[in-house]
Formats: structure tokens, C-alpha cells, sequence
């Protein structure tokens, strides 16, 4: 190949990227304070079919709302390429709500009222769920699905949960702990809605299997001291600490216990949020065999997984990686199972989606399939116990088959 | 129970909240300003030893340097924006309220919203009996004896500090001494600055690194300086001291979240009976 030939090549090359860089500049046109349209690419006949995300762009739950809404470009973008939907693009109008209640209600009511998406996605927390669910749900009359591992209970006609649930994450997980830690289990807790919910079903699951629960304590969410905490698990006789606290407090409780020696005398500890973006909070040594549960692990190691990893990196590098803990998984989750459900029913409309979303499944994704559990607006999906090595995960266990959610169940 | 983490935990969690109150009590009683951005301040020691590590130097190096670091950027914000406020307290606690959410919320965008581990210089722990005590946790014990040391005697047993006294105490008399009252006060913003610099530098190894990390400080900080007396350095000590240990020991006895509460309404009672506070004739 001649010089010339190359030089032309790579102007050739640089001239596509600049076209394409540009034209992805004006399909994401900023409305100011926080809300994007993004167009589908190419031109469409139809009308494109609206897809509302409302997540935390920025303030403190930014680390996560970031791969959440990243999860929801690639998945978007991946449906258009393949045709879009019923023959229609879709078009993400997506919304910051900034780690913060209040605006986010007003964000939302923006979406269903003045765009009228035909579904939401979105929020982290629970209280932002709680925030917001009645506007999208009840007054906006749109399907609402929410992604992140929370503490259960949540049983709203067309609000579908696509993150494990407590039985999800408890269930083979504490006969795990009790089998590979010890029967005496101690909850040191922050003091808010998931960790009280969360540990009345442990503590449920811990007797049942012949466990016991020494104590179970209730700090600030922003507490920063604990060695009176430390020194109660230590004189007990814990084996197993099952951690519900967050940071702040999460990365001086771990080294309060650590430097007490808890793990060195043989105790395990135990976090279900705790995913591979948790790996920085502390140093590695001090949460050497941290156990873990949840419905994702790069460590999985799985084909699909792997796939999807590799091009997420490749669009938004690796500053906020996918991780289950942070909502990524029921992102990909929540807007597949919604694209099958709308080319089942045929229509975007609320009442066909929900019938068919009621029993829509997934063959396969990152860590495994999925399937909506008809009736209870949760999905059953695999499960896997990691613990954590050198810093890094290893997979010990996967469930057999996929976990039952065991929510919204008609006694 | 067993005493030895008791008294070791009491003191150190004690030891971390002088040093913290420290600068805050320098400004505050000494200036008349109450810096809402003082948690910021203990912020960037803190991000400042964070830096160091991700450049691959050595956390120590960046817990001398940050101090000065946070120093500067104190007289920067001293001669910018907070030499505006002297004469309007309330101005200030806005100003700086203003100052500490930029500060804030420029870290968090440079971390991503995340936490990050630091290094200690000193890992592991001791073993007393049946008890570990943290090597570094006793290491801040011992930096946080000799700093307030050094100050009190830069403070009462300098020329230097009893020229920042006398600026501090009646600046019309002090410039017509032929002091340069600006540069004094500008001095010990800076001063204050580089303890809270200080101050996070030291703890960051304990709590990890992230943008929120000195907010809760800042309230219960306050109730310290004002339990100690405003006017007065020992004040403010006794103050943190008083605090930080209630903070720490009540979680042994009664449960954590009504602990929290209680520091608050133990202060209030003492504010009540002592409205002056609590080492308000030594200045006399």
C-alpha cells in the first residue's frame, strides 16, 4: 500500500468520524437542567415509541445512576438497529433526578404529562421508588419498571421490580453462610427502610435454618464510630456478620472490625450490595472473604455476560462499570423483558404491555435468563454467592436454576 | 467489658474530633466566623492524600503536604470572598455555606461519586491482652496531643501569638500598635485551614475517601465550639473532647440512633446551666 494510499484512508476515516460524532451530537439535544432527548439513528417512517428514564445523573446515587442510564442507550440503540419495535423507533427522553426526591417528582410528571412516555424506567433507592411511583403510576396512568435489588413488599398493579428481591438474595445465600461461617449471625444495620425490611426476612430465613440472630443494630445512616458495635460482635461470639450499613460508615465499620481481628479469629462477613464497584470502598486485605449474593458477577465469567461487557466498555469505559449492585443488571433486564412484551402484544398501549410483560421471560442475558413470575410484577433469575479474593470476586456457588422472588404471593 | 478497646476507641474517635474542632474553633472564636465550609477543608487534607496515592507517592508524604495545601487555598478564599464577611456574620455563614458546596461538589465530580480507600502509613495493630488497638488510630492519638500542644503554645508563648490575640481581641487597638491587622487575619484563616487540612489528612485512611466525608462533622463540630465557649482555644478542646467522647461512649450503653440524639440534648442542658461555656473564666 502506497503512502498516498493510507493518507487518504485515514482522512477518509477521519472524515466519517467527525459525520458521525456530529450527527450523535444533534440527536442528543440538551433541554437544559438536566433533560436529553435521544433520537434513534437514521430515518424512520413511523413515529418513534417514547422510553421515559428518570435516574440519578448526579448527587451522591450518581455513581450509579450513570451505567444505569448508559445500560439504557446501548439496549435502545440495540433494538433500533434490529428494527425497533412494531416497526417504530424508539426514543429515550431521559431526565436527572439528581439524588433528590422532590425534583425528581417534578422531573417525572414532566415525562408522563408533557412527553407522555409510553413507559418509565428509573430510580435507585427505595424512597425515590416511593417518590415517584404514584406520579408515574396512579396519576400518569405509564407502565413503571425499577431496576435496583431492594427490600421486597413493592406490590403495584403496573410497577414491575427487576432486581432480586430479599428470597432472591437470602434464600441459598444464609445455608451458605451458616454451612461455610457459623449459626451465630449479628446485623449491624443503617437506619432507613431496605436494611430493616431486608433483615426481618433474614432474620426469618437465619431461624428457619437453624441459625440465630445475637442482635440486630440500628446507626444513623451517616454514623462514622463504631466500636461499640465492634466490640459486642467480637466478645459474642459472632461468626457471621451480615452488613446492612452503607457508606459513609460502611468502610470504617469494616476497618473497625478488621483491625478487632474479627476474620483473623475465623468470623465471615457478609454484604448482598456489594458488587464489584464496592471493591474500592475499603482495602482489599480488610474484606478478604466478604461473601456476596447477587444476580451478577464479571466473575460469572458467562458468554453473554462477557459480550456485554465487552461492549459497554468499548462505548463508556470502564469509570462506571455494569455491576448488579448498582441497578445495571435490572436495567438490561426491565427494558428487554419490556421489548418482548410489547412484540407479543402488539402494541404499546398499557393494559396490552402489562398483560403480556405479566409473563414475559428472557432466554438469556448477563448471568442467565429471566422470567416474570405471572402476578407478582417480580421476576425469578439466577442467582450466584461470590466471595471476595485479593480484591477481586471469585464465583463459589450458583443456584440450581432460577430463584423465586417470592413476593406479592396470595397467602 | 472489656476496658482496654473501650478507653483506646473513646480516645481515638475523641482525638479525631478535636483535631477537626481545632481549626473551627481558631476561626470561629477567634474571627467571629462560622466556616460552614470547614468540612470541605478536612475534605481536601483528605483529597490531597488521595492524590499522592493515585501518583504512586506515599500517603505520608501527602499528610505533610496537606496542610499546606489546604492553607493556601484558605488564604486564596480568605482574600477572595471571606474578608467581605467580617463585618456581617450571618453573610458568612451563607458565603461559606456557598463555598462548601462548590468544594463538595467538585471533589465528587473528580472521584465519579465514589469512595476510595487510602493507605495508613502504619497498618496492623497492637496486641494488649485479649484486645487489638489500631496502630494508626494510635498514631492520631499522639499527632493530636502534640499538635494541640503546639498551638497553644503558639498561641500564648509567641510574640506571633500575641499579636493574633490582639487583632483577634480589639483590632482598632492592635493597628494602632502597628500590627497589620489584615495579614494577621488573613494568617489565621489560613492557619485554621491547614488544621482542618490536617484533620482530614489523618482520618482518611479510617473513613476512605468520598464528597460527603466531612458533613457530619460539621453539626456536631459546632456544638462543640459553642459548648466550649466562643472567645476561647482551651474552650473549643474541651468542647471536641467533650463531644467526641459522649459521641463515642453512649453507643456502648443505649442504643446508636437515640445515642446520636442524646449528645445533642446533653449539650443543649449544659448550654443551658453554662450559657458562657464550659471553660469560659479561664479567659477572664
Amino acid at each position: 500500500m502506497s503512502h498516498d494510499d493510507t493518507q487518504q484512508r485515514l482522512q477518509s476515516y477521519a472524515r466519517r468520524l467527525f459525520i458521525q460524532r456530529s450527527s450523535a451530537l444533534a440527536g442528543m439535544v440538551a433541554l437544559g437542567g438536566g433533560s436529553y432527548i435521544l433520537n434513534p439513528k437514521g430515518a424512520w417512517a413511523a413515529d418513534p415509541i417514547k422510553v421515559g428514564i428518570a435516574t440519578d445523573l448526579t448527587g451522591a446515587i450518581g455513581y450509579a445512576g450513570i451505567p444505569n442510564a448508559n445500560v439504557a442507550k446501548m439496549v435502545v440503540e440495540e433494538i433500533n438497529a434490529a428494527g425497533g419495535l412494531l416497526g417504530r423507533p424508539l426514543q429515550i427522553i431521559l431526565e436527572d433526578t439528581a439524588s433528590n426526591e422532590q425534583l425528581a417528582v417534578t422531573r417525572v410528571r414532566k415525562l408522563v404529562q408533557k412527553d407522555k412516555v409510553d413507559v418509565v424506567f428509573g430510580g435507585i433507592t427505595s424512597s425515590m421508588r416511593n417518590a415517584i411511583k404514584d406520579t408515574i403510576v396512579n396519576r400518569g396512568k405509564t407502565l413503571y419498571i425499577y431496576p435496583q435489588l431492594y427490600e421486597g413488599l413493592e406490590c403495584t398493579k403496573y410497577l414491575y421490580c427487576t432486581g432480586p428481591s430479599p428470597a432472591q438474595q437470602c434464600d441459598t445465600f444464609i445455608p451458605w453462610l451458616i454451612k461455610n461461617g457459623g449459626k451465630k449471625f449479628f446485623l449491624p444495620s443503617a437506619d432507613y427502610v431496605w436494611p430493616h425490611e431486608l433483615n426481618k426476612y433474614a432474620r426469618k430465613v437465619i431461624e428457619k435454618s437453624g441459625g440465630e440472630v445475637v442482635d440486630e443494630v440500628y446507626f444513623p445512616v451517616d454514623h462514622n464510630e463504631y466500636s461499640a458495635v465492634v466490640s459486642k460482635i467480637m466478645s459474642s461470639g459472632t461468626n457471621v456478620v451480615f452488613n446492612t450499613t452503607i457508606p459513609p460508615g460502611t468502610p470504617v465499620f469494616f476497618k473497625q472490625l478488621y483491625e478487632a481481628g474479627f476474620q483473623k479469629k475465623g468470623g465471615r462477613l457478609a454484604c448482598v450490595y456489594y458488587d464489584e464497584n464496592a471493591l474500592n470502598i475499603t482495602p482489599a486485605n480488610e474484606i478478604e472473604g466478604l461473601a456476596s449474593c447477587l444476580d451478577y458477577f464479571k466473575a460469572v465469567n458467562d458468554p453473554f455476560g462477557n459480550k456485554l461487557q465487552e461492549k459497554y466498555t468499548k462505548l463508556y469505559g470502564t469509570k462506571n462499570p455494569f455491576t448488579a449492585g448498582s441497578a445495571s443488571t435490572g436495567m438490561w433486564r426491565g427494558i428487554n423483558l419490556w421489548a418482548e412484551a410489547v412484540k407479543t402484544a402488539k402494541s404499546v398501549k398499557r393494559e396490552d404491555v402489562d398483560a403480556a410483560l405479566n409473563k414475559a421471560k428472557l432466554a438469556d442475558g448477563p448471568g442467565g435468563g429471566c422470567e416474570m413470575v405471572p402476578g407478582t410484577w417480580h421476576s425469578k433469575m439466577n442467582m450466584y454467592i461470590a466471595v471476595a479474593k485479593g480484591g477481586k470476586y471469585e464465583i463459589i456457588e450458583k443456584s440450581p436454576g432460577m430463584v423465586d422472588p417470592r413476593e406479592c404471593l396470595k397467602a | 467489658m472489656d476496658v482496654v478497646p473501650f478507653v483506646f476507641d473513646i480516645a481515638a474517635y475523641s482525638a479525631i474530633f478535636v483535631l477537626v474542632v481545632l481549626g473551627l474553633g481558631v476561626i470561629a472564636s477567634m474571627m467571629g466566623i462560622f466556616n460552614f465550609a470547614h468540612g470541605e477543608f478536612v475534605l481536601l487534607g483528605a483529597y490531597t492524600v488521595y492524590s499522592f496515592q493515585e501518583h504512586g507517592m506515599p500517603t505520608w508524604a501527602g499528610m505533610i503536604a496537606a496542610p499546606f495545601v489546604v492553607a493556601f487555598i484558605g488564604l486564596i478564599l480568605e482574600r477572595l470572598a471571606i474578608r467581605r464577611f467580617y463585618s456581617a456574620p450571618i453573610v458568612a455563614m451563607l458565603g461559606t455555606y456557598a463555598i462548601a458546596l462548590s468544594l463538595r461538589e467538585t471533589v465528587r465530580a473528580l472521584l465519579g461519586g465514589r469512595f476510595y480507600s487510602v493507605n495508613a502509613p502504619l497498618v496492623g495493630s497492637f496486641v494488649i491482652g485479649d484486645a487489638s488497638v489500631s496502630q494508626w488510630r494510635t498514631a492520631v492519638i499522639i499527632i493530636t496531643a502534640l499538635v494541640m500542644v503546639g498551638c497553644w503554645l503558639l498561641l500564648t508563648r509567641t510574640t506571633l501569638g500575641l499579636q493574633v490575640r490582639a487583632s483577634l481581641e480589639n483590632p482598632a487597638l492592635a493597628r494602632a500598635s502597628g500590627i497589620s491587622v489584615n495579614r494577621v487575619y488573613a494568617g489565621t484563616f489560613a492557619f485554621g485551614s491547614a488544621l482542618a487540612g490536617l484533620a482530614g489528612a489523618l482520618m482518611v485512611p479510617m473513613y476512605s475517601i468520598s464528597a460527603d466525608m466531612g458533613v457530619p462533622f460539621l453539626i456536631k463540630s459546632f456544638l462543640a465550639v459553642m459548648l466550649g465557649g466562643m472567645g476561647s482555644f482551651e474552650g473549643s478542646i474541651a468542647g471536641a473532647a467533650l463531644v467526641g467522647a459522649t459521641s463515642a461512649a453512649l453507643p456502648w450503653a443505649i442504643k446508636p440512633v437515640v445515642a446520636d440524639l442524646l449528645v445533642f440534648v446533653l449539650a443543649i442542658i449544659i448550654v443551658k446551666f453554662r450559657p458562657e461555656g464550659l471553660l469560659s473564666k479561664t479567659r477572664r
